[in-house]
């Protein structure tokens, strides 16, 4: 990959941020140009005022030594140099190290994502447009950051300070070569500190490649793709307009939009009590991020148990679980808001899918069934019908000729297609959503196709 | 997949504590990444009389029990942590928070050598036995003993229905369970149908909108004002999922030994973020041939791209493409 394309993707970041700092507020005290020397230093001026009062505040009348200290310390001509000391000790970043564990030491970076990767794929280059930069480094020169975040004439004193601009350079000090030095110790904030390095306590992958060698992949934190998300997600659930669409909804009224739900979202935490320590984009986010579920449907399955006390497990209990349930009012929904639409493929490949869905989990449900010890339909309380035992209780077969000859006809691999759809047809079909009889034409088609597939699984099944 | 000899089938495997948080912006089951670095720590392992090796991993879960807990009041999530023993100086070290997660999986290797009926069912074990010392997405794998639990060795036919035969009846011993594949089609569909009304819209907009409740008003046009509007959540049928899918370089390929504290000075380093698209969790009937469950990992160094790849999607289209035509 060479050193080009490092280069690239910081252009990438920088022009990012320069779209940031249009959006920015002017400062209004500044009546010169802007843009000019003499606006650069006002903002500056009034920066450092704006730091430097409150703690005159706090000075006793008796202290004037102090006080004269601190007036020194804040005059532009000693503050700046002071500040492009500082600078190092903090980094302008979009990925962390820090994130992966508190004590790990080593690079961070300031990266626009990886373009290459293509815009059907999620990453931070995903969001190029709108990063958010975080700082990581010395809380304690956090104000340096402040200052170079400062806006003058639409672009920061970073943009300022990393192109060389003359009227900044003017504006910092007369001394052409030491305000050189002072703006290059400002634009290196984005550059990783010293030569790069990963740490014991980050994570490193071996990743094979082609012809038995490996690549060592060390993912960092994208903390500002994280911190886009975060707020994304906070505002779904905790803004006015969220609210207020939740209201209109609890009391049944109309409204300009909707809402969002995160179900299942996990909070994961970084930093303990001290977020800041972790990076300032953490501190904002209270040391929080937000975990999208990613989780199997079968994740909050419920115990087994052999279906004694009905004659058919179709109404009651496969019917009553929560995923058949959810499906079976997805598809109801779905027909009722077809009904008059005449049929399409578009239409007919939907119905085929949702009914196959309920379909799959009939065969979860049996697959479980099967797990349980064989026989158990065999016990004299067990009310269930013929078929269904055949189909659920498989291996009972073994020591039971009787089943294992009833089940050797075969006829109730039909009965269980049959009880199925009678199951699901009775369920979409109900005195709130009837079927109009073009629809129920189309739909037994569908059921029909559905039972000759099932038939077919269930009988390959020996 | 003309070029897989036979499956081995690694039945309901029990892991303990397993990673759950598979990335920066997802938790709950472990990356596929995790699945495909397991297969190849394994084929290492048998290195010596695999010489063309595995053609990928297939991953199927059983049983799946996170370790968190709902806090009285809250709608989110948090993890059960655990208490870690203290420094040097007796004091408590920084909290890290780790997710965990109890699960049942199992795995469908593909392999590509040739070998007995014998042999290969001497592998499979074997190769069971080896995976039983291992650890899988950072957990533990708890001895099973049993039928049940024992690995299985499943030759190919060779042609087409042979396979497919085969492949029905391997699919049925998956049951109950659900398949992990990849739906980047559908994430890509989506993106589409977003933009034609929101032109700004990108596939992290698309994976979001996927990945919750989406709940809207119905717009009808109901004559009565004073009736109460109906609400609706705009669902989703398949079961879809965030899934982190690999790697994205964000520095340049450094040579070895140039980092500092890499994890040896032989290998060529680079610093990555996880890459993210949409995951599919299927019942596995629903697969028609053996290269919708598989997992591959696939490398784009030039362009500093490191993937696992599943070609569900593709094979669905050609599939349906094949029963229309």
């Amino acid at each position: 990959m060479g050193v080009s394309p490092r280069i690239r993707f910081q252009q990438v970041s920088l022009s990012s941020f320069q779209q940031r700092s249009v959006q920015m507020t002017e400062p209004s005290n500044s009546l010169a140009p802007p843009g000019s020397v003499a606006s650069i230093k006002a903002t500056i001026h009034a920066f450092l005022q704006e730091r430097l009062q409150p703690k005159l505040e706090k000075l006793k009348p008796e202290e004037d030594e102090q006080r004269q200290t601190l007036l020194q310390d804040y005059l532009p001509a000693n503050w700046i140099p002071d500040a492009a000391r500082r600078v190092g000790q903090i980094q302008q970043v979009t990925h962390a190290l820090k994130f992966t564990h508190p004590d790990a030491r080593g690079s961070s970076l300031s990266v626009a994502g990886n373009p290459a990767v293509g815009e059907e794929i999620v990453g931070t280059h995903t969001v190029a447009q709108r990063l958010v930069p975080d700082v990581v480094g010395n809380a304690a020169a956090l104000d340096v950051y402040k200052f170079l975040r400062l806006s003058v004439g639409g672009k920061t004193i970073l943009d300022l300070a990393a192109t060389a601009d003359p009227a900044l350079a003017a504006a910092f000090s007369d001394d052409a070569d030491l305000a050189q030095t002072l703006m290059a110790a400002f634009a290196s904030l984005t550059e990783a500190k010293g030569q790069p390095a990963s740490n014991k306590l980050a994570k490193q992958v071996y990743w094979p490649i082609e012809g038995q060698s490996y690549h060592l992949l060390a993912p960092l934190f994208p903390t500002s793709l994280v911190h886009g998300l975060w707020k994304r997600i906070r505002e779904d659930r905790f803004s006015d307009e969220a609210k207020a669409a939740r209201d209109a909804r609890r009391n049944g009224l109309a409204h300009p939009h909707g809402y969002c739900e995160y179900p299942n979202v996990a909070i994961q935490n970084f930093g303990g009590t001290k977020p800041q320590n972790i990076s300032q984009l953490n501190s904002e986010r209270y040391g929080e991020n937000y975990l999208l579920p990613s989780l199997p449907p079968n994740w909050k399955s419920a115990e087994v148990r052999a279906p004694l006390a009905v004659n058919s497990v179709f109404d009651r209990i496969f019917g009553s679980r929560p995923r058949v349930r959810e499906l079976v009012r997805i598809l109801k929904e779905f027909l009722v808001s077809v009904e008059h639409a005449g049929t399409n493929i578009r239409i007919r490949d939907k119905r085929a899918e949702l009914a196959g869905l309920i379909r799959d989990e009939a065969f979860q449900y049996a697959a479980e069934l099967r797990q349980l010890e064989p026989g158990w339909s065999a016990l004299p309380e067990c009310l269930l019908n013929g078929a269904e035992q055949c189909w659920l209780d498989p291996e009972r077969a073994e020591q039971d000729t009787d089943f294992a000859s009833l089940r050797q006809r075969g006829d109730w691999q039909d009965e269980i297609c049959r009880r199925f759809g009678n199951w699901l047809n009775a369920r979409l079909t109900t005195p709130c959503t009837p079927m109009g009889a073009v629809e129920a034409a189309h739909w037994r088609d569908v059921l029909d196709d559905e039972m000759r597939m099932m038939r077919d699984e269930v009988a390959d099944d020996e | 997949m003309s070029d897989v000899f036979a499956l081995v089938l690694l039945p309901h495997l029990k892991v303990q504590n397993a990673n759950a948080i598979s990335g920066p912006l997802t938790w709950g089951f472990p990356s596929p990444t995790a699945f495909a670095g397991f297969a190849h720590a394994l084929e290492r392992k048998f290195a010596a009389e695999l010489d063309e090796g595995f053609a990928g991993v297939g991953i199927i879960c059983h049983h799946f029990e996170p370790q968190v807990f709902q806090p009285p009041g809250r709608r989110t999530q948090v993890f059960r942590l655990t208490r870690n023993p203290v420094g040097k100086d007796g004091g408590t070290l920084a909290l890290v928070e780790e997710g965990r997660a109890h699960m049942e999986v199992s795995l469908v290797i593909a392999v590509r050598d040739y070998k007995s009926d014998g042999d290969g069912k001497d592998l499979a074990e074997r190769l069971h036995h080896a995976a039983q010392g291992m650890r899988l997405a950072g957990g533990s794998l708890l001895h099973q003993a049993g039928k049940r639990y024992q690995a299985q060795w499943w030759p190919l036919a060779g042609d087409v229905e042979g396979d497919a035969r085969i492949f029905r009846r391997l699919r049925r011993r998956l049951l109950p369970g659900f398949a992990l594949v990849q739906r980047d089609d559908l994430l890509a569909g989506h993106l589409d149908e977003m933009r034609a009304t929101q032109p700004d819209s990108n596939a992290l907009d698309a994976l979001l909108d996927l990945s919750r409740l989406n709940i809207e008003p119905v717009v009808s046009q109901a004559d009565e004002a004073d009736a109460p509007v109906k609400w609706e959540i705009r669902r989703k049928p398949g079961w879809l999922v965030p899934l982190p899918i690999g790697y994205g370089g964000i520095s340049p390929l450094y040579a070895p030994g140039e980092v500092e504290n890499a994890r040896d000075a032989a290998t060529p380093f680079r610093f990555v973020e996880s890459l993210y698209s949409l995951g599919e969790w299927v019942s596995p009937h629903r697969l028609n041939d053996l290269s919708q469950l598989l997992w591959t990992q696939e490398t784009d160094a030039a362009n500093g791209i490191y993937r696992c790849i599943n070609r569900y999607s593709e094979s669905l289209a050609n599939f349906k493409e094949q029963q229309n035509g």
